[in-house]
């Protein structure tokens, strides 16, 4: 029984390292395998991420915030796809300190990628998520 | 076909990074990246179809 306890208080514990490491991917995508010394990964996954961020924008997408701004409801619905593209951690914070990426012009609206455009921007952070957590968890000693 | 190329590249930024974080051995890695490529491909290609026929 007491094996048993140790064990979860052991599992529930990570190290301060692992949150660094994770905060360190989250804020720049592959960072935080580089930091491990996991180049392949980092390269992959960091990558796959930027790709991902550099294409939405290549194919004319846009970036979601909450602004507040729409009446009623349909402004929570902003909520949602503002937290998948902040997984692009400091790629979002800075579009969002410049004001880049985030105003969609009929124009742009009129891409035929348009679509595809933001698809893939919000993609990219819901993928930079799995990226943080695989590298909390190498740094945590859950995986190797 | 430009609608192709994008699904294609979007199943292979897909399979390369749920391919690098789940398994543990670098062969199982391989194939499953592959896998879930070839998963975002079929689905693509057979639900394209399936809307295609739909005429609403």
């Amino acid at each position: 029984m007491t094996t048993v306890d140790d064990k979860r208080t052991y599992i529930e514990k990570a190290p301060p390292r692992a949150w660094l490491m994770g905060i360190a991917g989250w804020l720049v995508p592959g960072l935080g395998h580089l930091l491990q010394g996991k180049w392949v990964r980092a390269l992959l996954l960091g990558g796959a991420v930027w790709v991902c961020f550099i294409s939405g924008f290549a194919m004319g997408g846009h970036l979601f915030k909450y602004a507040g701004a729409e009446q009623g409801l349909s402004s929570l619905l902003q909520i949602p796809p503002m937290i998948g593209d902040l997984g692009t951690g400091l790629l979002y914070i800075v579009c969002w300190f410049r004001d880049f990426g985030f105003a969609h012009d009929p124009q742009q609206a009129a891409l035929p990628t348009f679509e595809y455009g933001w698809t893939f921007l919000l993609v990219a952070g819901l993928l930079n998520y799995l990226a943080m957590l695989d590298a909390f968890d190498i740094a945590s000693g859950r995986k190797s | 076909m430009r609608h192709f190329l994008i699904m294609t590249a979007f199943a292979a930024l897909a399979g390369i990074v749920f391919g690098t974080v789940a398994k543990d051995s670098n062969r199982d890695r391989f194939t499953y990246g592959l896998k879930v490529f070839a998963e975002f491909m079929v689905i693509g290609v057979v639900l394209a179809w399936i809307l295609y026929f739909i005429p609403f």
